[in-house]
C-alpha cells in the first residue's frame, strides 16, 4: 500500500514535470524541470528494487547531460516569443516520434509479455553483481558496441564545430614549465651615465 | 506510542546525531583554517571572541543572520534565493551513508560510493543556477567555469573510485572500509590517492582551483550577489562539502576507523577516533595547500584534468585490474 502510494505519488511528479518541460516559457526553467523529471525516475528505479539502474541515471543525465544542457542554455540569448512561433513547425514532427514510442510502448506491454531475464534481475538482492555479470558476458557485444556509439557521436560533434585558425596564438605549458627565469631575465650592473646597450 | 511514530523519532535523533557534530566542525574548521592561515603566514588570526578567539565563526554567523538579505530587482527571486539552499542540502543529505565507525551509519546502502559520487555531481547546480539567477555578469562567469570544472573533474574522480572498488569488490562502504583492514589503499594506490586529493581540491572549489569564485578577476564569482545568510549557507555548505570529501578521502584510502596498526596501545582507542583524526589531517592538507600554492589559470586546470589525470587515472584502472587479475587477487 505504501509502496503503491509512493509510486504514485512520484509518477504524477514525473508525468507534471514533463508537461512543465514542454509549457515552460523559458528554456532554463524547462531544463530544471527535466532535472526533476531525471531525479523523479531515478526514485521509481530505486522502487522497484534496480537501485543501481537509479543512480546510474541520476549520475550520468543529472549528473553530467542535464547540467551541459543548462550550460549551453544558459548562454543562449533566445527570444520567448519567436520560440513560440517555431514551435507549431515542429508539432508534426513530434507527434510521429510520439507515436513510434507509443507505438513500442504498447507492443512491449502487450503483445510481449514474456520477461524472463528482466525478472531475475530486479528482483535480487543485489543487482549491481547481477548486472556486471551479465554486461561483460552475455550482452559484451552490445555493450561494445553502444561504446563505439557514443565515441563516434562525440567525435562528430568535435570535427562539426572544430575549427582550425593556424594563426591562433596558443600558450604551449611545456615550454612554460621547462623555462627558467635565467632564459628570461638578465641582471646587468650598469655604471653611472653609460646606460644599457642592447645585443640584439 | 505505535512503532512507526518511534521509527521515525529514532531516525531524526539519528539524523541530528551526524548533522550537528557535522554544523559545529565546519564552525571550528573556518577557525582553524584562519588560525592554520595566520600561523603559516606570521599572524595571530582569530583572537579576540572567547579563548584563543575559538568563538569567531560563532559570532560570524550571528553577524550574517541578522543582515539584511539583499534581492537583486533583476534577479530571478524564486532560484535566488532557492541556490544556497540546494547547495547546503545537498552537501548535507551525503552525510546519510557516511560511516564514522564500524557500527554507526544512518542508512547502510549496497551502492553507498555511487550516491555519494551522485550527490557531489549535483552540488554544481547550487552554483550554477546561483549564477543564472543573479543575472549579472561576473556570478554568470563563475557559474559557468564552475560548471566545466567540476565535470572535468569528476571524471578523474570517478576513474580513482573505480580502482578503489576493483579492489573491493563491493559499493558498500562498510566493505570499503573493512577491506583495509591489514592495508590502507592509500599505499598500493598511492598515485590514486593523491589524484583523489587534488581532485577532491577541484570539485569543492578550494584553493589553488578557486576559479569559480577568483576574486582577482570575478569578484567573488558565483556568489557575489549574495548577502547576510544566504551567503552564509553557501559558505556553510562549502566548508561542508570540505569535510564530506575528507571523510570520504579517509573511507577511501587511509582506512576508515582502522588503527594504523593493529597493536596495543592504538587499537583501544574507539574507531571514531581514528577517524575523526584522519579527517583532520586531510583538512590540514587542504588548509596548508591554500596557504602554499598560487591560484591555477583556467587553461592550466583544465589541462591538468582533461591531459594528465583522466589518461593517468585510466591507465591506472588498466593496470590495476591487470594486476589482480594476474596474480588472482580480483575479490570475490
Amino acid at each position: 500500500m505504501f509502496l503503491l502510494g509512493t509510486f504514485y505519488l512520484f509518477a504524477s511528479f514525473l508525468v507534471m514535470t514533463c508537461i512543465s518541460v514542454i509549457f515552460s516559457k523559458n528554456p532554463v526553467n524547462s531544463v530544471l524541470f527535466l532535472v526533476l523529471a531525471f531525479l523523479n525516475s531515478t526514485f521509481l528505479f530505486i522502487l522497484i528494487g534496480a537501485e543501481f539502474v537509479g543512480i546510474i541515471l541520476a549520475i550520468v543525465y543529472i549528473g553530467a547531460v542535464a547540467i551541459l544542457f543548462l550550460f549551453v542554455v544558459m548562454m543562449l540569448d533566445i527570444q520567448i516569443t519567436s520560440l513560440m512561433v517555431n514551435m507549431k513547425r515542429y508539432v508534426p514532427l513530434a507527434l510521429l516520434f510520439a507515436g513510434v514510442i507509443l507505438a513500442e510502448i504498447i507492443y512491449l506491454t502487450v503483445f510481449k509479455t514474456t520477461k524472463s531475464n528482466i525478472d531475475v534481475i530486479v528482483r535480487s538482492e543485489n543487482n549491481t553483481e547481477q548486472i556486471g555479470n551479465v554486461l561483460y558476458t552475455d550482452y559484451f557485444i552490445d555493450f561494445q558496441l553502444s561504446g563505439i556509439v557514443l565515441l563516434l557521436a562525440m567525435i562528430g560533434a568535435i570535427v562539426l564545430t572544430h575549427v582550425y585558425r593556424p594563426t591562433i596564438k596558443r600558450q604551449n605549458i611545456d615550454k612554460q614549465n621547462t623555462t627558467f627565469s635565467k632564459d628570461r631575465v638578465k641582471l646587468i650592473n650598469t655604471k653611472a651615465g653609460e646606460g644599457i646597450q642592447s645585443h640584439d | 506510542m505505535s512503532p512507526i511514530a518511534l521509527e521515525i523519532i529514532i531516525g531524526v535523533l539519528k539524523i541530528f546525531s551526524i548533522i550537528l557534530p557535522v554544523l559545529i566542525s565546519v564552525a571550528l574548521l573556518v577557525y582553524l583554517e584562519r588560525k592554520v592561515l595566520g600561523a603559516i603566514q606570521l599572524r595571530r588570526g582569530p583572537n579576540v571572541v572567547g579563548p584563543f578567539g575559538i568563538l569567531q565563526s560563532f559570532a560570524d554567523v550571528i553577524k550574517l543572520i541578522t543582515k539584511e538579505n539583499l534581492l537583486p530587482s533583476s534577479s530571478n527571486k524564486f532560484l535566488f534565493i532557492f541556490a544556497p539552499m540546494l547547495t547546503l542540502i545537498l552537501s548535507l543529505i551525503s552525510w546519510a551513508v557516511i560511516p564514522v565507525s564500524s557500527s554507526y551509519v544512518i542508512s547502510n546502502i549496497n551502492i553507498g560510493i555511487l550516491y555519494l559520487f551522485a550527490v557531489s555531481s549535483f552540488g554544481v547546480y547550487g552554483v550554477i543556477i546561483a549564477g543564472w539567477a543573479s543575472n549579472s555578469k561576473y556570478p554568470f562567469l563563475g557559474a559557468l567555469r564552475s560548471a566545466a570544472q567540476m565535470i572535468s573533474y569528476e571524471v578523474s574522480i570517478g576513474f580513482v573510485i573505480i580502482t578503489v572498488l576493483i579492489c573491493v569488490g563491493s559499493l558498500n562502504l562498510i566493505d570499503i572500509v573493512e577491506s583495509q583492514k591489514d592495508l590502507w589503499f592509500a599505499i598500493p594506490l598511492l598515485p590514486m590517492f593523491i589524484v583523489f586529493i587534488i581532485s577532491a581540491l577541484a570539485e569543492t572549489n578550494r584553493l589553488p582551483f578557486d576559479l569559480p569564485e577568483d576574486e582577482a578577476t570575478l569578484v567573488a564569482g558565483f556568489f557575489t550577489e549574495y548577502s547576510s545568510i544566504s551567503f552564509g549557507l553557501f559558505f556553510l555548505a562549502e566548508y561542508a562539502n570540505m569535510i564530506l570529501m575528507s571523510s570520504l578521502t579517509v573511507i577511501l584510502f587511509l582506512g576508515g576507523w582502522y588503527p594504523p596498526l593493529d597493536i596495543f596501545p592504538l587499537n583501544v582507542v574507539p574507531g571514531i577516533i581514528w577517524f575523526a583524526l584522519k579527517v583532520f589531517l586531510i583538512l590540514f592538507v587542504f588548509l596548508w595547500v591554500r596557504a602554499t600554492f598560487p591560484r591555477y589559470r583556467y587553461d592550466q586546470l583544465m589541462r591538468l584534468g582533461w591531459k594528465i589525470f583522466l589518461p593517468l587515472t585510466l591507465i591506472w584502472v588498466v593496470i590495476t585490474s591487470s594486476f589482480l587479475f594476474y596474480f588472482g587477487l580480483l575479490p570475490n
